[in-house]
């Protein structure tokens, strides 16, 4: 493939204006209130880089990882308070802020390894109960907290003590906490953790299936997003002096944090403290101008902007700034793939190997329906495994078990992998690390990513660098037939080209084993004809091969051998001339009166 | 033994409380699939035009039950109209939730506007006496909301089971693009649920008034336990979330006693938790609680 | 937080004024007032302050401070954030000379702690937590008595009045102490129990409970349970309504009931328990308006002038004690060699009020910690729908009525 030619890459990223504007008001934020020298406004940037930099950490893990967080004050206050416990005891905040991370990183952990089960609002119900069940115990054990009498910070000044006379330290400190949520947003937005988060966040078992160890990013994702957080919270407790319960496990405030982030843009870098610019001083508005008229104005005003802006900008701050058209999707239906001949090529006679995934008595029963009956199967080195079977009769749910979705109630699957003999993997991503690659019976694309990134999920499998996976997504989407289209947005892809993203996404991955769901169903002549080619060339260059097919033509075309299922069990298994000659198979494909009636 | 009795009829009969409030939540939750925020507001809302109606029309509260539904039913369909159905298709699917937020947080300051912060307390008219059973006691309004709870059960049950619309209603639950391609106007639907879902908080906002005073923020006393409940419960089943509501109210009545007063909800909220780790779907849920 | 283009550019031009104007002479001094003017404490908040704003205009009308006339200057102290926002603003853009306050304990321990890096001067005349002056500030005073004087009041109540009255010992009578478990109810709950320990008395029960609870009708069982005779309750306004109504309906009719100030001196209170079930009801809180004015001279011209600017009745104490506060701080200003902070700080520290001589009954003499150490609570009790003073004996205006 090396000696492919890659037509020359586009400029890889236009300049985001919203991107752009962000970053030139960031320096603002800290020498306007330099220039100006007042105490209050010192403060009020202060404020903003909290903010800023707290609805940034919690994009993280509310836009990134796509978990709706309502409990983030958590972190917030073990920030707060490991620091406010430790400073009486003669220990500095800075290594209290260190130690306030970890403990918030392992309690995101804690949290987060039973919850992220939870889908939507299940997942924010849950993380409200952890936030209310944290701040009713600090309340009550006293002992520790101090209770709802809080804690007092001595008053001791100095940059040890993370306590000042002059204002600048802390803004510097407060600047330079955004600036680190902010720049760790931006290297995980183009890393592959990040890319594998928000693969996981827009479909999880594609993620899975590309080799994503999913619960362990967004593990990562709540961990780093909880010890940035706890950060924030203790400088701000060492700010205010004060820490209580009330204010630092504040439902209401973890709610505003969230808000931030949303009206600005979740899963956007700069969203966050775009948001946190537009809503603070909005909020100080509706009290400076309506706080003092009549009671409850100002609130009554700033829910109502609020449900506004949600209304007329539920895309956020950001969202503004994109709505530049993307690429064009209308050349969604290109030429053909470029490197795959549209005509068979002569029949080179390949070596089949010995057996390199192996199943053995595989069980598996939903509720009282056998779906798998003791089905066992191999394949081998360098062979095309057809897999045919009448609708409901067990294909798909055999596959699931072969990629580790579905672990199936008895028997085994075993891998043969280089250099370590057959493993046993358990998960879909260990099944990827052991070389196999799946696609889906219905498509699963990361609609928000755009095609080329989508690809790129597959080929960091191989290549953690962003620009070796880039390249070899490139030079992938090149031969599938996608280059046209690889900065569209995946979501405005036609079937037949989402098809091709599905395959090409797991050719990124270079796999060995390679689990075709229904490639071709839905297809025209034509493309099924591209499709047949494509698949044999991909078995031309060494890959061991499981398709599950319902067009006969491509079965017959592919397949070494043949396996049949029924009801859950094999019913016939061999060459495909003979097996489709199988009265038992005929008979499973088309009812018993059928055989009889051409039998009699 | 006479005290743990009176602690389940006690904890049985805030039960009925949490139910009749939960029950509009349960359908709102469980069919829109939303966290209605503004849930206990719509409650509040329903409170104070209660002490309006009895303070400065002298009526008996529980006559003021059928046009409060109908008020209530009325604000929860404009809800749905005109804030919750533009962002049915928005680009991150928990912009809905912020908008109730948001909501939530303009109706308190409304109430707070309106009527000051101070405690509104509609006139017992009678309910809050209570019958005695040999040595214990039950408040006759608490009484009325227990059965009133089992009484809108069975009506919305009948409703969704026999009726079109009450089976259009559980096929969107069950399945929203499929309720579609079946020809059912799905925006529609969920304009109407989130409209019966309101009107019951009318119903309770008439039947609570007499037993706690009117506040701005008597709403978010009750909302996160009624999130508790229907997720207990099982999101959008209406016996689920009446069990679950009586099952909370025995934890909260026997853990204040047994346990700790500041602690009880730490037990409401542990169990939510364990509920939510290890039953998603809840005791008696429809729908898959992953997701 | 804040304060948007409009705020920031009115410091702009404060500053500027300020620049420009040096030469001439400045003819007022500016004091910051800070209170939660917005959010739910407003009502008290604005209650505080009006009692602030009559001590100032009565000043201005007899002659300012040094000639010159005082302006106020008002921060919006809505959470603790907020409240080292505008105790920043009141410093820097307004440059006052010393700060007054400020109703809520929170907001007053975050406020106080950065007017005394800056080195100004912060008067304290209604937060309660003692934990504010146990800082040892330098430039930090407060003259209202503390969540320590209402439980060692409410303590003293149940020894001299309430034992005697039902002829029992005071270890004879069970105590139980409830209280919401925020920083009022629990830090007024912690000394009740302190002192009741001191004293030997019996604590039955101590249960602290979330301020918005919904039933506590299990709290009531444990106090019937546990046979209480006294019940001391420290409580905001929905847990004592709701206490009176489940107790009332619980058939738990205690001997004698003590509040602590909050929910028990309003009010709303009375009315949505009703006058009948309010009757006799005990309570420890600042002083009120029904008190004797021979103990307290001058409280009635306070009530005089209160409804002359506002029209109304006092809506509660606080404004009463902030302007008695408000009224010793201004005159150790204005007997201060200069508006220095440290000649403010001296001034204060000299002050000595005697007992029995301001409306509030109580003298003024700061500690070293900068509490006054004469501040005392009253002792009130709900009588046909009155809050009156029946405790101590020289302020009362009524005797106390215990049933038997």
């Amino acid at each position: 493939m090396s000696d492919l030619a890659l037509p020359a890459a586009r400029a890889p990223r236009r300049p985001d204006r919203g991107l752009v504007a962000a970053l030139a008001l960031l320096p603002l934020i800290f020498l306007v209130p330099l220039l100006i020298g007042d105490d209050f406004v010192f403060h009020v940037f202060i404020t903003i880089c909290l903010y800023g930099a707290l609805a940034t950490a919690w994009n993280i893990v509310g836009g990134f990882a796509g978990q709706l967080s309502l409990g983030h004050a958590i972190f917030y206050g073990i920030g707060a308070y490991t620091a406010g416990l430790l400073v009486p005891l003669g220990v500095s905040p800075w290594l209290g802020m260190l130690g306030g991370a970890a403990i918030s990183a392992m309690v995101g952990v804690a949290i987060g390894l039973p919850c992220f089960r939870l889908r939507g609002p299940f997942f924010a119900l849950a993380t409200i109960a952890f936030l209310q069940v944290i701040r009713l115990l600090a309340l009550h054990f006293t002992g520790l907290t101090g209770g709802a009498v809080g804690l007092m910070v001595p008053l001791q000044t100095g940059w040890e003590w993370m306590i000042f006379f002059e204002r600048w330290p802390s803004l510097l400190i407060a600047f330079g906490l955004l600036l680190l949520t902010l720049g760790v947003t931006a290297w995980l937005r183009h890393a592959r953790f990040g890319y594998y988060l928000v693969a996981t966040r827009e479909r999880e078992p594609a993620a899975a299936a590309a080799g994503v160890d999913t619960l362990r990013v967004r593990l990562y994702a709540v961990a780093l997003s909880a010890a940035l957080t706890s950060m924030v919270g203790t400088f701000h407790g060492m700010y205010l002096t004060f820490i209580e319960p009330e204010a630092m496990f504040s439902l209401a405030f973890s709610v505003q944090i969230a808000m931030f982030a949303l009206i600005g843009g979740i899963g956007t870098v700069m969203g966050p403290l775009l948001g946190t610019l537009l809503v603070v001083p909005l909020t100080e508005l509706a009290r400076g101008w309506l706080g003092a008229s009549a009671l409850g104005l100002h609130g009554f005003v700033y829910g109502t902007v609020l449900v506004l802006i949600v209304l007329f900008v539920p895309d956020g701050l950001v969202g503004l700034f994109r709505r530049a058209p993307k690429g064009s999707a209308d050349a969604a239906e290109p030429a053909a793939p470029a490197t795959v001949p549209a005509t068979a090529r002569e029949d080179i006679r390949r070596e089949i190997g010995e057996p390199i995934l192996v199943a053995e008595h595989l069980h598996k029963h939903f509720g009282g329906l056998a779906v798998t009956q003791d089905v066992s199967l191999s394949l081998r080195q360098g062979e095309v495994l057809g897999i045919i079977g009448p609708n409901g009769a067990g294909k798909t749910t055999l596959f699931n078990q072969l990629s580790g979705f579905l672990a199936p109630e008895s028997g085994i699957v075993r891998i043969r992998v280089e250099g370590e003999g057959f493993i046993r993997p358990a998960t879909p991503h260990a099944f990827a690390r052991a070389g196999v690659g799946r696609t889906f019976q219905i498509v699963q694309p990361f609609a928000a990513m755009t095609v080329l990134e989508n690809i790129m999920i597959g080929a960091f499998h191989h290549h953690p660098g962003r620009a070796a996976a880039r390249e070899k997504a490139l030079e992938t989407a090149h031969r599938m037939g996608l280059w046209a289209q690889r900065d569209v947005e995946a979501r405005s892809l036609t079937i037949g080209g989402l098809k091709r993203l599905e395959i090409a996404r797991v050719m990124a991955m270079e796999p060995r084993i390679l689990l075709l769901d229904e490639v071709m169903a839905g297809l025209n002549q034509t493309d099924v004809q591209r499709a047949i080619r494509l698949v044999e060339s991909i078995r031309d260059s060494g890959v061991s091969i499981i398709a599950i097919e319902h067009v006969m033509q491509a079965i017959m075309a592919l397949s070494d051998r043949v396996v049949v299922l029924n009801s859950g069990r094999v019913i016939a298994e061999g060459r495909p001339q003979e097996v489709v000659r199988d009265p038992v198979v005929v008979e499973a494909y088309l009812g018993e009166d059928f055989v009889h009636a051409h039998s009699a | 033994m006479e005290t743990f009795v009176q602690l389940v009829l006690n904890g049985l009969m805030l039960g009925g409380l949490f139910a009749i409030i939960s029950v509009g939540l349960t359908l709102i939750f469980g069919i829109i699939r939303l966290v209605n925020f503004a849930h206990g507001e719509l409650l509040m809302v329903g409170m104070y035009l209660t002490w309006l109606g009895t303070s400065q029309l002298g009526l008996h509260p529980y006559v003021l039950a059928p046009p409060l539904v109908l008020v209530l039913f009325v604000i929860g369909v404009l809800i749905q109209r005109f804030i919750l159905q533009p962002l049915l298709d928005a680009r991150d699917a928990h912009v809905q939730i912020f908008a109730t937020v948001g909501l939530s947080t303009a109706l308190i300051n409304l109430a707070l506007l309106v009527f000051g912060a101070d405690l509104y307390a509609t006139p017992s008219s009678g309910v809050r006496d209570s019958l005695t059973f040999g040595p214990f006691r039950i408040l006759i309004g608490q009484l009325v909301m227990f059965v009133c709870g089992i009484v809108v059960v069975g009506a919305l049950h009948l409703f969704m089971e026999r009726t079109y619309l009450g089976r259009a209603i559980r096929a969107t639950a069950q399945h929203r693009a499929a309720a579609q391609l079946m020809g059912v106007d799905v925006k529609r639907i969920y304009i109407i649920t989130f409209g019966i879902g309101a009107a019951c908080v009318g119903l309770a906002a008439a039947l609570v008034a007499p037993i706690y005073p009117a506040s701005p923020t008597v709403g978010t006393y009750f909302v996160l336990t009624a999130f508790v409940v229907v997720v207990l419960g099982g999101m959008g089943s209406l016996h689920g979330a009446f069990i679950g509501a009586l099952l909370i109210g025995l934890v909260d009545s026997l853990s204040a006693f047994y346990i700790a007063p500041d602690l009880k909800e730490v037990v409401i909220f542990g169990l939510f938790i364990l509920i939510l780790l290890f039953r998603p779907t809840g005791l008696f849920g429809l729908g898959r609680g992953s997701e | 937080m804040f304060r948007t283009t409009r705020r920031v550019a009115l410091g702009l031009l404060a500053g500027l004024g300020i620049g420009l104007g040096a030469g001439a002479a400045q003819a007022e001094i500016r004091l910051g007032a800070l209170y939660p003017f917005s959010g739910e404490l407003a009502v008290l908040g604005d209650e505080s302050w009006r009692g602030l704003e009559l001590a100032v205009e009565e000043r201005n009308a007899a002659g300012g401070i040094k000639g010159e006339k005082i302006t106020l200057v008002r921060g919006d102290a809505v959470d603790n954030n907020q409240a080292v926002a505008e105790a920043r603003r009141l410093i820097s853009v307004a440059q006052v000379k010393a700060i007054f306050g400020t109703y809520s304990s929170a907001r007053s321990q975050v406020a106080s702690q950065v007017a005394e890096l800056a080195r100004i001067p912060y008067f304290e005349m209604g937060a309660v937590s003692d934990s504010i002056t146990e800082r040892k500030f330098r430039y930090l005073f407060r003259t209202n008595p503390t969540a320590r004087n209402m439980a060692e009041r409410s303590i003293e109540m149940v020894v001299n009045s309430v034992a005697p009255a039902f002829s029992v010992e005071p270890k004879a009578l069970r105590i139980a102490i409830i209280h919401e478990d925020s920083l009022y109810g629990t830090t007024v709950g912690r000394f009740q129990a302190s002192y009741a320990k001191e004293r030997g008395l019996t604590i039955v029960e101590t249960l602290p409970y979330p301020a918005n609870i919904v039933d506590m009708s299990s709290l009531i069982l444990r106090l019937q349970a546990a046979k209480a005779d006294v019940v001391l309750q420290t409580s905001y306004q929905n847990d004592t309504v709701l206490f009176f109504r489940q107790a009332r309906e619980a058939n738990f009719r205690p001997r004698a009931i003590i509040g602590g100030g909050g929910g028990y001196s309003l009010r709303e209170t009375m009315q949505a328990v009703g006058p009948e079930v309010m009757d006799g009801v005990l309570n420890v809180d600042f002083t009120q308006y029904a008190i004797n004015p021979k103990a307290a001279p001058g409280i009635e011209d306070f009530v005089a002038a209160y409804r002359a600017k506002y029209g109304m009745e006092p809506r509660s104490g606080h404004s009463l004690g902030n302007y008695v506060g408000a009224k010793v701080f201004l005159d150790a200003i204005a007997a201060a060699k200069s508006l220095a902070a440290d000649d403010i700080r001296a001034a204060v520290a000299a002050v000595d009020v005697p007992d029995g001589t301001t409306p509030e009954g109580w003298g003024v003499k700061f500690g070293p910690d900068g509490q006054n150490e004469r501040a005392k609570m009253m002792g009130l009790q709900w009588q046909d729908g009155r809050l009156v003073t029946v405790y101590p004996p020289e302020a009362a205006v009524s005797e106390l009525r215990l049933r038997r």
